[in-house]
């Protein structure tokens, strides 16, 4: 329960932080209007420049001129890119920054919901044949409903679960509850699964149900067969 | 003690909507302090006093929308857990697709497909946390199997099967 208390304050960090984009997006509006006060500054000095040529009427004068505008535009013009290179990396760095939390909490959704190794699908196959199972419904009444640890908020939607190794097979073993329509009646479903070497897929070694206070309804049960 | 632990889905509906109420009106009053700091003219007064009227105006109403979210949300939430029988990730994301839907109805329904997409990813990366979270959580007390590897309740599985037919019980 220690864990799941945890649960709620770290998913309002993650709303806090979700907020942060609107911010970044703030600041980009800011800036976007500073390069054109910039290119405004550059107008006006290039204006400052124009008279010179006019005033002056021998060609030596001319060509000096005409030198001294060519340098200050390139020294303007390599500051700005300087300028706006560094800030293209920081953009593309938080945007990156981004878009990599956001791929790994799609990727562990989609990991858990998808992959036949997860805990919920273990979950959903273990409750289908308990609600086929004749004793099971004799005891609980149907329907039969089933749900993982409670959260502190109510949800009930993570089942428990532990993986080891034995002899070079991963094994699963998950937990969760289930109840009927017998009011007060409530059960602990074990369930464990091996990998299956030759097809890669998790097979079910046993499901079981406690009830209490000292009985256990046997769904299936393959450790004979396998060990 | 589990026999009268508490169903926990209607009293959820009302926890749900007024803790979303609540975020909204906190998170809300934050963001409008700093947009009416700086959307005031220059003096203190000024500005403290822009920041209060801004919060007075719009908390509430990010607040009441928020309130509205939660609370629908939680009800479809409780709506599907008792119509499936089982609570799952896929209740939360299904839930919020149908909610945002539900609440983007009046703009019609190519507005409706847009919200309920963004409430599904919404509600799946918002479970992807609280997986994340679980496993970050669990890592950080590792213990090894809580209990031995095959349960002592079922000693009699290495026995021939009885005569008595496929299905066992053990008291």
């Amino acid at each position: 329960l220690g864990r799941q208390l945890l649960l709620p304050h770290f998913v309002l960090t993650k709303a806090c932080l979700k907020t942060q984009p609107l911010r970044w997006g703030l600041r980009e509006q800011k800036k976007t209007v500073q390069p054109r006060t910039v290119l405004g500054f550059t107008q006006k000095t290039f204006w400052t420049q124009g008279p010179d040529p006019r005033k002056a009427k021998e060609d030596s004068s001319k060509q000096v001129s005409i030198n001294r505008n060519q340098r200050e535009e390139t020294g303007v013009s390599t500051s700005q890119k300087v300028k706006e290179a560094g800030r293209d990396v920081t953009y593309l760095i938080v945007v990156l920054f981004g878009v990599s939390i956001t791929g790994s909490l799609l990727y562990t959704i989609f990991k858990e919901l998808f992959s036949s190794s997860s805990p919920n699908i273990i979950y959903g196959k273990a409750l289908g044949k308990c609600r086929t199972h004749p004793e099971v419904i004799s005891v609980f009444g149907e329907p039969v409903k089933g749900y993982g640890e409670m959260s502190r908020r109510g949800r009930r939607q993570h089942v428990s679960f532990t993986e080891y190794a034995n002899n070079g097979l991963k094994r699963i073993r998950v937990k969760f509850y289930i109840e009927g329509s017998e009011p007060g009646k409530q059960g602990t479903v074990h369930a464990e699964v091996e990998e299956n070497p030759r097809s890669g897929q998790f097979d079910f070694r046993y499901i079981f149900v406690d009830v209490a206070p000292k009985r256990s309804i046997v769904v299936e049960d393959n450790r004979f067969q396998q060990s | 003690m589990e026999e009268y632990a508490r169903e926990p889905c209607p009293w959820r509906i009302v926890d749900d909507c007024g803790g979303a109420f609540t975020m909204g009106t906190i998170g809300g009053g934050i963001f409008q302090a700093f947009k009416g700091f700086r959307n005031s003219p220059v003096g203190v007064n000024h500005r403290l006093r822009g920041s209060l009227t801004a919060i007075k105006t719009r908390a509430p109403q990010l607040g009441g929308s928020f309130a509205v979210w939660g609370g629908l949300f939680s009800t479809i939430d409780c709506g599907m857990v008792q119509i499936r029988g089982k609570e799952d990730p896929w209740n939360s994301i299904t839930s919020g697709a149908l909610t945002g839907a539900i609440l983007a109805a009046r703009n019609g329904p190519v507005a409706m497909v847009g919200s309920a997409a963004m409430g599904g990813i919404l509600l799946a990366l918002i479970e992807g946390a609280g997986i994340l979270l679980t496993r970050f959580a669990s890592a950080q007390f590792p213990n090894g199997p809580q209990f031995a590897e095959d349960h002592s309740q079922l000693p009699s599985s290495q026995l021939p099967s009885s005569p008595f037919g496929d299905y066992r019980q053990y008291q």
